[in-house]
């Protein structure tokens, strides 16, 4: 088998899934905080995102979108994007449940992003709130994408009413530090084998996103680290590659760390013969 | 028999005041600040009212009223 066979094998048997959704790319792109609309539509299609986040304001007269919803609607046409509305701003189990249901009407989608913050500095989402949303809107019929913590037990209770994967934080929301709690992310690969998780909030860098992949988180949310951006389409296309490559290194399997040194040239006692 | 103050109400509409006639439709508001009737979606104290049922829902006294559209979010 030719290398170039062997690629296009791998790359075939790569799609993940919501639901009945196949998706190729692991790259999931906030819309919001760009400079223009025409670099937003431009950083899109550098990340071939095929999930793109948008929300919900309030709105009393009539008014211009700036071209926004032109925008979404030609990457979903163009690039098959499907649209992850969000319920920002929600406090409660109550507001989050209303919110979602006027997003479903608005885009014309089950899916929703469920945010329900318990923490203002924070914006830590609240466990007892989200999993009460998550369970009436599971109920109800939309595919809840959770932002939530990385709290195992709530990731677990997240689960048990009708989530069908999880988006824990790698760092609270806009902040970039990255995966603050690497350990906790691990320990859900590993107690959660098979659920879909995608690392929403945090990512800073495109070194990030490659970290999360190459522990095998199956996908990254982030939005701040492109559209903050001096070039944000250029950034988009950075960490479009470090996506790929974090989730090819997972598949390769990345070498086991080791506490001391392991010689790599297989030289047999000394190089040289040094004396007589 | 009504008086012209009877024939009015007050809603509250996104937090503000709001006169109205006695009788207004959710739908009727909806139209009578401009908006496209699919590029909103409605609440009325706190709960969501489909974009099928504002024909339907008169408008109270005191009624608080939310109305949104899409925007960018991250």
């Amino acid at each position: 088998m030719m290398m170039n066979d062997v690629k296009s094998d791998v790359a075939a048997s790569d799609a993940w899934r919501v639901g009945e959704v196949s998706l190729d790319s692991r790259f999931l792109l906030g819309t919001a905080g760009y400079p223009s609309p025409r670099v937003l539509a431009e950083s899109i299609a550098a990340s071939g995102a095929q999930v793109i986040t948008v929300g919900l304001k309030r709105q009393l007269a009539a008014a211009g979108d700036n071209g926004f919803i032109d925008i979404i609607r030609a990457a979903m046409t163009e690039h098959g994007a499907r649209l992850l509305p969000n319920t920002a701003g929600c406090r409660t189990a109550r507001e989050a449940i209303q919110l979602a249901h006027m997003a479903r009407e608005l885009y014309d989608t089950p899916w929703v992003k469920l945010e329900v913050v318990g923490d203002e500095y924070t914006l830590q989402p609240d466990p007892i709130e989200l999993v009460d949303a998550a369970r009436q809107l599971s109920k109800d019929g939309f595919t809840v994408f959770p932002y939530c913590t990385d709290d195992l037990v709530t990731c677990k209770r997240l689960l048990d009413v009708g989530c069908p994967l999880l988006m824990p934080w790698g760092a609270p929301i806009g902040s970039g530090q990255g995966l603050i709690n690497p350990f906790a992310l691990r320990t859900l690969r590993e107690r959660l084998p098979g659920v879909v998780l995608i690392v929403d909030a945090g990512i800073g860098a495109p070194s990030h996103a490659a970290q999360a992949l190459e522990m095998g988180i199956d996908a990254v949310l982030l939005n701040s680290a492109v559209s903050q951006a001096s070039d944000p389409v250029r950034m988009a296309g950075a960490f479009r590659q470090a996506i790929e490559a974090g989730r090819t290194a997972y598949r390769a399997g990345v070498m086991a760390k080791q506490d001391f040194a392991v010689a790599t040239t297989p030289v047999t006692g000394n190089p040289f013969l040094i004396g007589g | 028999m009504n008086t012209a103050a009877d024939a009015q109400i007050t809603i509250q509409l996104d937090g503000q005041p709001h006169a109205l006639a006695a009788g207004t439709m959710l739908a009727q508001l909806v139209a009578a600040l401009g908006h496209d009737e699919l590029a909103v979606s409605t609440a009325v104290n706190g709960e969501f009212v489909a974009r099928g049922q504002r024909a339907a829902r008169v408008l109270l006294e005191a009624d608080q009223v939310l109305l949104f559209q899409p925007i960018v979010g991250g």
